[in-house]
């Protein structure tokens, strides 16, 4: 998986509305609307910046935040319920 | 309404009026129990029955004779690791019921049947399907 290369959505492709607890994304492609908690919207503003390796978007989340079980394991597996979910996908 | 760019974090660091960052955030990556991602998706066929008998072609008509790997992405014919096409179209009722209880589709063992849901997951609008996709997500009832 490390030189897995994730990557959201293009310029536009979401509309992003954060909703107290939650983040609501409606993605437009598909036409379904995500709700989503932490660290979903985190990880999906680091990739709306530019496509990244797990390792590159697990030290860029560590720039800005403390992270908690801030591991590989945890990060890829947060990275798989994204693309379950059709809002990132591997390049 | 307005759109909300994508990179306006709406949880990014605070930072004090010397613009230089306050406390930072904890942000846990560990296990979410409840699930991280909940997915609202258009209810677009008005009664049961049309969910029920509408089609899913895996892959769409469009991309006829692709194959569908373990992601349920659409590689070309004969990728190694990858799985064939299905030989017709899942009807949205075995859809419905693979997603719901993990069951295989007709025709399909278990690791070739999850791609394909993956696959079909990962529909999107104008694709072959993807009315039909969407139409299974209504509420329970």
């Amino acid at each position: 998986m490390s030189g897995t290369i994730f990557r959201g959505p293009l310029d536009g492709g979401l509309l992003i509305a954060p909703l107290d607890e939650f983040t609501a994304v409606y993605h437009r492609a598909s036409g379904i609307t995500h709700l989503l908690t932490e660290p979903a919207p985190q990880i999906l503003a680091v990739l709306g910046e530019g496509a990244s390796s797990l390792d590159g978007l697990l030290e860029r989340l560590g720039r800005d935040y403390d992270l908690d079980d801030g591991t590989r394991e945890a990060l890829a597996a947060r990275l798989e319920e994204l693309v379950e979910a059709g809002l990132i996908e591997r390049a | 309404m307005d759109d909300i760019e994508l990179n306006q974090d709406p949880v990014a660091t605070a930072e004090t009026d010397t613009g230089v960052p306050s406390r930072r955030r904890v942000l846990a990556l560990g296990a979410v129990t409840a699930g991280m991602v909940v997915s609202i998706r258009p209810a677009l066929a008005q009664t049961a029955g049309s969910v029920l008998n509408c089609e899913i072609p895996v892959p769409d008509p469009g991309r006829a004779g692709s194959y569908i790997d373990a992601d349920g992405g659409v590689v070309p014919a004969r990728t190694k690791g990858a799985f064939p096409p299905s030989t017709r179209a899942f009807k949205g009722e075995e859809v419905k019921r693979a997603m719901a209880s993990g069951s295989t589709l007709p025709g399909t063992d278990s690791d070739r049947s999850r791609a394909y849901v993956k696959y079909i997951r990962r529909l999107q609008r104008g694709q072959g399907g993807f009315t039909c996709f969407a139409s299974l997500q209504m509420p329970r009832g």
